[in-house]
């Protein structure tokens, strides 16, 4: 059953192991594949006495790596370790070569881009110059299966640490979105391995026990019920609110869905007419064959591709071409393949295209069976011509009765408090489709909490969100308090971070009275200028210094009393 | 029902018209004010609307309606000066759809204004000496008078008790300084005391209008007090008093009518003359109805307690007797359009503004021409219960420049080549301002005459005068049923044809077809014209001809 090669490591690791050992092995196995909890047995394992020092570093974006590193390193104490915890953007990076023993648990972003805390990090390592030759090391890598560069910057950092001479005392782990069982695993192992002596195994061999994870998402169809276009003619925006009809979707307010978009059809006839290739004609991808039509408009990404495909685009077609950001259909006019045969070639690199997540507007309670968005059309300008983004032009040109494909992207971190919990939210934009579920289902649930809503927009006439909804809201005395920012409806611009200020006071008693904020729409610039508002409040009307402001802040993300889904 | 309608009691505890109307302002939910507000805020001479074009789409869209605000400014006898309508064009440039709509009652009207412009709309105006207190609501209107000062050499004379009647009958609140223009709230409540309309105010809206014959162009029987200039050799002797008048109906409300002014004597002094008006109003105030509106004017008072009757109760008020009315003859209700001098020598220009929409448009830029008439400060601007423009008290050496700029901005052209019967014709404005509407006017009514036209040229009638006037419901805005040619919507698309009406305002129309589409009226049309150019007498008008032939009976 096992080809050669593993059936090798297998017996080598057999051989190497002593009762204990294959005792917990043989569990360890047994709990990936029932996917539980894996056995604590490693806990017990006899500790050498004099205490090892640890480095464990953590590059996080939402917060997981970081959850999982500080759990980890209270572990490791509780095994008589000295655990240096660090999260990358702290780190000084001159420290690594004096690194007995680093640990990396890091999470992938963007489209197989390192977490912004981790950039300089990454960017460090890649720089070579140095070597890491007594130092042993393991990653953890945080990913999403549903992401077709999965754990990518996980594999990029474990290669790279190899390359620089250290030694990987435990294969990388890459966990997908429920990480808990795999993180125990992985360290597990990595305590086990700190206590032989000397490091038994030879680096560069590779255990993957889930090497090529599978998505475990359920994936979900949905049919277009409703789908407008929520503001009024005059407007220079575009956000259009979809329904979609899809039974037993298992979500709750707070998450979003993932959906991968479809390439403009004319666009994937321009390619196939361009290369030759008969579009009817099978080529394989993810284990399965396709036609090729199907691959260039469901499959794979064409557009705006990563320099990294350029380049492999460039090794097919033999020609020499600047690693910039490019769309296929210019590839293929500027660099040909020199036939059909070749562009299949091209087929085979082309990375699978990205899902996009969008926050579920709806609630389980209020919109039974359907699931409600709110999508901005995504437009910018590319030298002169104006360009809309490929998933946010795909929704926005559904019309009803089309079914669409999408899973569900849970968001722990992202969850109503207590029904007698107070709730502030602040949600410009897009930002109002979390709250619009908030509400809804706090309505439908009778929650008594307080509801506090901060909603901006560009014009009141043109732009307002779900008016009628939040009226309806306010009067039935769901929403206590509606704060509004309408940036363009005066000469100075006006954005909800200005009215929290003039709030200041009000906001500060409701968070003095336990209450949870919530923050969702765009990440930059809104986000950060709600946040530095907030720990002025702290400041001004709790009558905190700076830096109690910031610890008192600290304290309430630790109580999840301010949490965020922004983008 | 009950003794006081809702308004009623909106009215009393309105505290003198203040209402909620500030914390309406601050609500920044809406576009909207608060329900009661809305009947409040029309004494301060503002409706809310919505855009009803917009409705379904907006719905759909999750957004409230299109509301916003239409503001109707106090100018009694219609009269602005060059800088007030600067401002004005200003004004309308910046908070409001931009056209300036000349009213049926000889003044402005612009739409759109949004809540958080309100307010800076008044200060504007303000800041030009204007304001429109007064110009809605259960009070006295606009104070119409004659606006052709060729009418007589003491035009200037009759034309200053527009003034003083719409002085006279104000309300004492300064509601609408405290609201709008943020003066200090008053202290001294007894200032406010408002003998006249107590807290009640009237039981509905209450409009008067002076006329000077032998024109009849403010339709002086329309209103609730009608007065008759009464001169004799250049001098104002007096004036004929009218009451009852009032043009609205309800459809299938066989107790609502409209009627024309009844003529109860001669007052032969100013005193007298100011007295009287203000008593029929203290009357009405006490024994109007107040719990059903739709028979809350003065007419039905009148008619629920007998002209007689009504007469000694003025008497015992004002403590004089009127004297028996003077003769008087109409023989007009139009504008002169063109140049023309008044007794004095200075000159006046009479442009035609179709449906009074000031705007400008492809060939004619009417709206830019005043401006620039405006500008050279040598003309004011009157307006007529037409709905069309005086440019007048210009001195015969600036006339040459204004007259430049009509021929410039094709004013002039316009004004001539317009033909007669689209010069008599007047509508409403209706669709989509107004929420009462049930069908198009003023939108539509220039296509309809565009076919009408044709018609009159194919029996060679194109030169008569007949009054067409068109309504979006039986409110008779553009006074529908004091036409020979009266259309009063019904539905979307339909109108009741009533003809009959007289040329001069003395007689009122009747139905001759109910609820007909175009393709009906034009027809009927066609075969009454048809009869009328080959059996009418000479000079006989369409509307006495309609009665001989009985097409309707009066
Ligand atoms: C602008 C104007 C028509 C025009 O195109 O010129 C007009 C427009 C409206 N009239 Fe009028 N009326 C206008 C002259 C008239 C006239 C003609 C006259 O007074 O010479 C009449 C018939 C005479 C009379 O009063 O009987 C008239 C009888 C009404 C009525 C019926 C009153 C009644 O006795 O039942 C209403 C409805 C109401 O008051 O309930 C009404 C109500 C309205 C409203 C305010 C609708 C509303 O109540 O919400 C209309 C606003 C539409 C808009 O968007 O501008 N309007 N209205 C005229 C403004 C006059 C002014 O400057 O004050
Ligand atoms: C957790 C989360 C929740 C979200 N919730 C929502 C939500 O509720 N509503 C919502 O509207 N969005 C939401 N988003 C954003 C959404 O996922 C997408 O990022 C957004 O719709 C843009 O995707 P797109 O495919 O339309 O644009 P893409 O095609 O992916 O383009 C994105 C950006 O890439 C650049 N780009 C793309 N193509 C080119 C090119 N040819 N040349 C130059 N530059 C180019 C542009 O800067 C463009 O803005 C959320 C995102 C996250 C992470
Ligand atoms: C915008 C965005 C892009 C992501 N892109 C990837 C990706 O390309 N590959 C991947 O494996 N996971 C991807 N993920 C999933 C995250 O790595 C995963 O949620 C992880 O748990 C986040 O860990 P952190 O909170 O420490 O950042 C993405 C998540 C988001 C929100
Ligand atoms: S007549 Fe009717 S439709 Fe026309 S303006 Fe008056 S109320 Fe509106």
């Amino acid at each position: 059953m096992l080809d050669g090669r593993k059936q090798q490591i297998l017996s080598e690791l057999v051989n190497g192991s002593d009762r204990d050992e294959l005792v917990w092995i043989n569990g360890y196995i047994s709990a990936i594949i029932h996917k539980q909890e894996v056995p604590v047995a490693v806990e017990s394992v006899t500790v050498n006495t004099s205490p090892q020092k640890i480095t464990l570093v953590y590059g996080t974006e939402t917060g997981n790596s970081k959850r999982v590193a500080t759990e980890l390193a209270a572990k490791a104490k509780k095994n008589n370790l000295l655990v240096k915890l660090a999260s990358l953007d702290q780190y000084r990076l001159t420290d690594i070569t004096r690194e007995e023993n680093l640990f990396v648990v890091i999470s992938t972003q963007g489209d197989g881009e390192p977490p912004v805390a981790a950039q300089k990090f990454y960017d460090h390592i890649h720089r070579n110059g140095f070597r890491l030759d007594q130092t042993r090391f393991s990653v953890l890598a945080l990913g999403d299966t549903s992401y077709p560069m999965f754990c990518k910057t996980g594999e990029e950092v474990d290669e790279q640490l190899e390359k620089l001479g250290a030694k990987r005392i435990v294969p990388i782990r890459k966990c997908d979105v429920d990480y808990e069982p795999d993180a125990e695993a992985w360290f597990s192992e990595v305590l086990r391995s700190l206590n032989e002596q000397p490091v038994a195994k030879p680096a560069g061999i590779k255990i993957q026990p889930q090497a090529e994870a599978k998505s475990n998402k359920k994936i979900y169809t949905g049919t277009v019920v409703g789908h407008v276009n929520l503001h009024d003619t005059g407007s220079s925006k575009e956000t259009w609110h979809i329904e979609l009809l899809a039974d037993e979707v298992d979500y709750l307010p707070g998450d979003s869905i993932g959906v991968v978009p479809q390439n403009p059809l004319a666009l994937v006839n321009q390619i196939i007419e361009l290369t030759g290739i008969s579009n009817d004609k099978k080529s394989r991808f993810k284990e399965a064959d396709h036609t090729v039509s199907d691959l260039l408009q469901n499959r794979l990404a064409i557009v705006y591709l990563h320099e990294r495909i350029i380049k492999k685009y460039s090794s097919i077609v033999q020609q020499d071409i600047p690693e910039i950001k490019m769309d296929l259909l210019n590839l293929l006019q500027l660099y040909p393949v020199k036939d059909a045969a070749q562009f299949e070639e091209v087929l085979q690199v082309l990375p699978a295209q990205s899902p996009r997540i969008y926050t579920i507007a709806s609630s389980p309670s209020a919109h039974n069976g359907e699931i409600h968005l709110t999508v901005e059309k995504d437009v910018f300008a590319v030298n002169e011509e104006t360009k809309a983004g490929l998933c946010s032009d795909y929704l926005g040109g559904l019309s009803v009765d089309q079914t669409i494909e999408f899973f569900v992207q849970k968001n722990k971190r992202f969850r109503l408090p207590a029904p007698d919990k107070n709730v502030l939210m602040i949600g410009p934009g897009t930002g109002i489709a979390a709250f619009r579920s908030f509400i809804s289902e706090r309505d439908a649930t009778g929650a008594k909490g307080k509801n506090w809503l901060f909603f901006g927009e560009e014009h009141f006439v043109s732009d307002f969100l779900y008016q009628t909804e939040i009226q309806d809201w306010y009067q039935t005395g769901v929403l206590n308090k509606v704060s509004l920012a309408f940036s363009k409806d005066q000469a100075e611009e006006i954005f909800v971070y200005d009215r929290m200020k003039e709030k200041g006071d009000e906001i500060f008693d409701w968070i003095r009275s336990g209450a949870y904020i919530y923050v969702c729409g765009q990440k930059a610039p809104m986000s950060v200028h709600v946040e530095n508002e907030l720990l002025s409040i702290l400041e001004v009307h709790g009558e905190l210094t700076k830096e109690n402001a910031k610890k008192y802040f600290e304290q309430m993300k630790q109580e999840g009393r301010y949490s965020k889904d922004v983008y | 029902m009950s003794d006081k309608s809702a308004i009623e009691k909106i009215k009393e505890a309105s505290v003198h018209l203040r209402g909620t109307l500030k914390e309406s302002l601050k609500d920044e939910l809406t576009g909207a004010i608060r329900e009661d507000d809305q009947a409040v805020i029309k004494f301060h001479g503002m409706y809310q609307q919505d855009d009803r074009d917009r409705r379904e789409e907006r719905a759909e869209k999750k957004l409230e309606r299109l509301y916003s605000f239409m503001i109707r400014l106090r100018l009694p006898g219609g009269f602005l000066t060059p800088e007030q309508w600067i401002a004005v064009y200003d004004i309308a440039g910046e908070h409001s759809t931009g056209v300036i709509k000349i009213t049926s009652r000889q003044t402005l009207q612009l739409h759109g204004i949004i809540k958080s412009d309100i307010k800076p709309t008044i200060k504007a105006f303000s800041e030009a000496k204007l304001d429109s207190i007064a110009t809605c609501g259960d009070i006295n209107r606009n104070v119409l008078c004659s606006s052709h000062p060729k009418q007589s050499p003491i035009h200037e004379e009759v034309f200053g008790y527009a003034d003083k009647i719409s002085q006279l009958l104000m309300p004492k609140t300064k509601a609408y300084y405290e609201i709008w223009l943020d003066e200090e709230i008053l202290v001294d409540k007894k200032e406010e005391e408002d003998p006249l309309y107590q807290e009640r105010y009237l039981p509905r809206k209450f409009k008067i209008a002076i006329a000077i014959p032998p024109n009849n162009d403010v339709d002086v029987f329309a209103n609730d007090i009608g007065l008759i200039a009464v001169i004799e050799n250049d001098v104002l002797k007096g004036f004929n008093i009218a009451i009852g008048g009032g043009l609205s109906s309800t459809h299938g409300n066989p107790e609502t009518y409209p009627r024309l002014a009844t003529v109860i004597g001669f007052a032969d002094s100013e005193e007298k003359t100011l007295k009287a008006v203000y008593e029929i109003a203290t009357i009405q105030r006490d024994y109007g109805n107040r719990a059903d509106r739709k028979l809350a004017r003065l007419k039905y008072t009148l008619d629920k307690y007998g002209v007689e009757w009504f007469v000694k109760e003025l008497e015992t008020r004002t403590g004089f007797s009127l004297e028996p009315a003077k003769e008087f003859v109409f023989n007009s209700r139009k504008d002169f359009f063109g140049w023309d001098t008044n007794a004095d020598g200075l000159f006046y220009y009479t442009a035609f503004v179709e449906n009074g929409r000031i705007l400008d448009d492809q060939n004619t830029k009417l709206k830019s021409a005043l401006l620039a008439i405006a500008k050279t400060g040598k003309a004011n601007f009157r307006f007529t219960c037409n709905q069309n423009v005086i440019i007048s008290d210009v001195l015969p050496g600036a006339k040459d420049a204004i007259d430049d700029i009509l021929t410039e901005y094709g004013i002039n052209g316009h004004t001539e080549n317009t033909s007669v019967i689209r010069k008599n014709s007047m509508a409403c404005v209706a669709f989509p301002t107004c929420p009462l509407a049930l069908a198009e006017a003023q939108r539509y009514l220039p296509s309809l005459i565009d076919k009408i036209e044709l018609l009159l040229g194919k029996y060679s009638l194109s030169e008569e005068e007949i009054i067409i006037r068109m309504t979006g419901c039986p409110n008779g805005c553009a006074r529908s049923y004091a036409a020979e040619i009266g259309f009063v919507g019904t539905a979307y698309g339909k109108y009741n044809m009533h003809i009959g009406g007289d040329r001069i305002g003395e007689r009122l129309n009747k139905i001759y077809k109910e609820n007909i589409g175009e393709e009906e009226i034009l027809q009927s049309l066609d075969g009454l014209f048809n009869i009328y150019s080959s059996q009418k007498q000479t000079s006989e008008t369409f509307g006495d001809f309609s009665l001989r032939q009985k097409w309707v009976t009066i």
